[in-house]
């Protein structure tokens, strides 16, 4: 009954000390995909992705009714970093629609031209403002109308002035600017740090993840305590800030942590790694079976593409060929080849699309022009009587080489029996079937990575060799491990290509999710040189296309590959069937 | 007739003119609307020479270019086709988008783009000498590019390339406001909403919008349509047929050219 009444009461209160329009507001959720072209079209990096903000807390003065229910403290502003930018789940400072709509769209106008940092806040907001105003007559409507109305409605705003040089993030916040990082003065765990080895992926088998920035601090939790406890544990009367939210681990998903996390203003993180991550270290060392991965070499190096640096890391990373010995020579599959008969004839149908063949002495049908041609001609002896056309199969001269990710998150589940390696394995077996039968010339290759030093570039079927029952075995042997580093990938399949003599070159590059690796190679980093790559490859004169099995992935696929040069697939099951249409499509 | 109107941005004249001199044949690459054709047509008339152009498709067939017999009340006679034509007579040949020609087709050019400059004509036992005027001009969008369609190398390496873009944006202006008839500063906000879409060119759209678009809305603004419309008419619905793209870009146009509240 307390608890009720004490809900009740909280509601009343904040409520009553809301001055937002509830009623009028919008979404970040309904309008994200519009923000996030808006912020392209404004000149904003494309790398960045856009993400929902939380509360940070200023000390300001508040209202007696907001220290009565106790808000006040905390407010939702818009930020950016190197890697995102941060905008409010929700606005409704206005009580019109329209505006809190195109509230949005001024923040990210702001961030799209904005530098900010803790010194020239007020000035910086003020300059890129005034650019704006001058540059949008639609948003120096806004900006009029709303700057009337905030000052009207939130009189405390009126101590942000442009001449005073003080303004800075603790007077009241201005909801039109734009504020300086969260952490910028906390010392955050630095994604850039490459010692960090054991860290796992992050979105590894996540059903869920926290979408949101939070503030975090770190604390030495790697005392050993001998777990005496110097508290009442009655005495907890609310939840405690020190919820354990595991950024080592993710293997064992705590679904409340993440539910207490989004109501909690600060994040407070351990250093202490989790025993898990030293299981599956131990698990990646043990050798898979009588497989053997040999090793061709030692190695060769190649560069990265460094984007903070804007530079070529020159040989930064290792490339090792591998193959595997003695795998055992298998047949196709029975499962898949019901499916390989439906694919025949498609295949049978892309052969009728042939090429004509004029001026034969002989042929399937007679070429009325040249019948023509002859009785116009003067010396009809000298005629070469050439009546007939033909009709012949296309040369394709095609090289493709289909590159795969086969890192440890394809071992995700599907269903409960299939993996996602699986799908890979069958959508390989039944390709290379595909194209052996077009009689088009192919390589397969995949890869996977453990930081820049060893990237393992595995061969399953180079262009020299004949596709038969040893390479099918060789797919059948496929482990999933490791990371993707997919730039590197990239490169050393172009540089396969590019010896190739074929006029038409195609890299398929075939992944369930985006660029990562336990170094800095994760986030941006990654898929900056990966796009770099794609580049070498396009100027190399080789068509590169990205099937793709991750459902986030649209994302940043536009912005990696270009417009048409990619294919999400929502459903892995489907990946052997639609694979050898998309290459009948592209290649058509 | 009045000059056709071109704007040099960078020394594509001299060369072109060069090329013209010693007889070698250009390729410009460049994407929709940025002045290809345009140029072509301009040189043709700064050279005095015809311009013959063909626009390149799946179908087009060497006889297409090259000529046939055709069959009239007194038999049958032979007619030139455009390349022939320029061949002999002089003038420039233009191929507009090769790329999308029958890599069989374009395989006639292969005497004519190098040192021989001859167009051999099976069908009459023909072996035509180029003209002194005559002159290979061929064009494509590299954004185009399918798996099967790029340019086969042994004729791309024939041509002397020139790669066009969209123009500079004090050009752009210029050309807006003659082309068009509109006021500078509606030029450049024209051109300004151009700058912005063409941000999003290959990853969000196919393609960005050009200059000949943006003349298209400058004529409708200038002809007395209200601003905010001709922009949406001309610019946006022509660039996407996508509901999020399309919002985006309505909510630029309407930022720089507010919405009229009686149309």
């Amino acid at each position: 009954m307390d608890e009720k009444v004490g809900k009740f009461w909280d509601h009343y209160v904040t409520k009553k000390a809301s001055r937002l329009f509830k009623a009028e507001e919008v979404t970040f959720a309904d309008i994200a995909k519009g923000l996030k072209l808006f912020y392209h079209l404004l000149g904003g990096e494309k790398a960045k992705e856009l993400h929902i903000t939380d509360k940070r807390s200023i000390q300001t003065s508040r209202t007696l009714t907001e220290r009565f229910s106790g808000t006040g403290k905390t407010f939702f502003l818009a930020w950016q970093d190197e890697k995102g930018i941060y905008l409010p789940a929700s606005l409704a400072y206005f009580p019109a629609k329209t505006h809190n709509k195109m509230h949005y769209y001024w923040l990210i106008a702001m961030l799209a031209n904005i530098t900010v940092n803790r010194q020239n806040i007020s000035s910086e907001n003020i300059r890129v403002s005034d650019l704006l105003i001058k540059k949008y007559p639609g948003f120096r409507e806004f900006y009029t109308y709303s700057q009337r109305y905030l000052r009207e409605y939130y009189p405390e705003l009126s101590t942000i002035e442009p001449s005073l040089e003080a303004s800075s993030v603790d007077n009241y916040p201005n909801p039109l600017w734009i504020y300086p990082p969260l952490a910028s003065s906390n010392k955050l765990l630095s994604s850039d740090d490459e010692e960090e080895v054991h860290r796992q992926r992050d979105e590894e088998n996540k059903t869920e993840i926290l979408k949101m920035k939070k503030k975090s601090e770190q604390i030495d939790d790697k005392k050993e305590t001998d777990g005496l406890l110097l508290f009442l544990p009655e005495s907890i009367m609310s939840l405690m800030e020190q919820v354990r939210v595991d950024r080592q681990e993710n293997d064992s998903f705590d679904e409340d942590a993440l539910y207490n996390a989004e109501d909690l203003e600060e994040i407070t993180l351990g250093q202490k790694d989790a025993n898990l991550s030293a299981r599956i270290k131990m698990d990646l060392d043990i050798s898979a079976n009588s497989v053997e991965e040999y090793p061709l070499g030692k190695g060769h190096f190649i560069d990265e593409w460094d984007y903070k640096k804007e530079l070529y890391l020159k040989n930064y990373v290792c490339i090792k060929s591998i193959i595997s010995l003695h795998t055992e020579p298998i047949e196709l599959p029975k499962r898949l080849q019901k499916m390989m008969r439906r694919i025949q004839s498609e295949l049978d149908l892309m052969e009728l699309n042939r090429i004509k063949r004029d001026n034969l002495p002989y042929g399937d049908e007679i070429n009325i022009e040249s019948w023509i041609d002859y009785k116009g001609h003067q010396n009809r002896s000298n005629h070469p009587q050439r009546f007939f056309q033909t009709y012949e199969r296309k040369m394709r001269d095609m090289s493709t080489l289909i590159l795969a990710d086969v890192s440890l998150s394809t071992e995700a589940g599907i269903t409960q029996e299939i993996r996602v390696i699986d799908m890979i394995q069958d959508a390989l077996m039944v390709f290379s079937e595909s194209l052996h039968r077009l009689r088009d010339r192919f390589a397969i290759y995949t890869f996977s990575s453990i930081k820049n030093t060893k990237v393992n570039f595995h061969i399953i079927k180079n262009f020299k060799e004949n596709y038969s029952d040893t390479i099918r075995g060789r797919i059948h042997a496929i482990k999933p491990g490791y990371y993707t580093r997919m730039g590197a990938g990239i490169r050393e399949s172009a540089k396969i290509l590019d010896k190739q003599q074929s006029a038409n070159k195609l890299l398929l590059i075939l992944s369930d999710g985006k660029p990562n690796d336990v170094d800095r190679y994760d986030g941006r980093y990654g898929i900056e040189d990966t796009k770099k790559a794609i580049e070498e490859v396009k100027k190399k004169g080789i068509t590169p296309f990205c099937i793709t099995i991750d459902i986030d992935a649209k994302e940043y696929l536009p912005y990696l590959f270009g417009r048409n040069s990619y294919a999400v697939i929502r459903d892995a099951k489907k990946l052997p069937k639609v694979l050898p249409e998309i290459y009948m499509n592209l290649t058509k | 007739m009045s000059k056709t109107y071109y704007l040099p941005q960078g020394n594509e004249v001299e060369l072109f003119k060069a090329a013209a001199g010693m007889n070698l044949p250009v390729l410009i690459k460049g994407p929709t609307g940025c002045g290809k054709t345009r140029f072509v047509e301009a040189m043709g008339e700064e050279l005095g020479r015809d311009v013959y152009t063909v626009v390149c498709h799946d179908d087009l067939s060497a006889a297409d270019l090259v000529g046939r017999h055709l069959i009239d009340e007194n038999g049958t006679y032979w007619q030139d086709g455009p390349l022939t034509k320029a061949v002999r007579h002089g003038g420039i040949c233009y191929l507009d988008e090769i790329i999308e020609a029958r890599k069989d087709t374009t395989v006639v050019l292969h005497s004519l783009a190098d040192y021989r400059r001859v167009l051999p004509i099976d069908r009459t036992g023909e072996v035509i000498t180029a003209h002194p005027d005559f002159m290979l001009v061929v064009s494509y969008n590299p954004g185009y590019q399918n798996v099967l369609k790029g340019m086969k190398p042994s004729t791309k390496q024939r041509f002397i390339s020139l790669t066009f873009n969209y123009p500079k944006a004090e050009i752009e202006t210029e050309v807006i406001v003659k082309e068009s008839g509109v006021d500078q500063k509606i030029a450049q906000k024209l051109v300004a909403i151009a700058g912005e879409i063409r941000q999003l060119s290959d990853s969000d759209i196919q393609e960005a919008v050009s200059t000949r678009l943006l003349i298209y809305a400058g004529k409708l603004i200038a002809h007395g349509f209200d601003p905010y419309q001709a922009c949406i008419h001309s610019i946006v619905e022509s660039l996407s047929d996508e509901e999020d793209v399309l919002a985006v870009l309505e909510k630029l146009i309407s930022l720089h050219f507010i919405k009229s509240i009686h149309v």
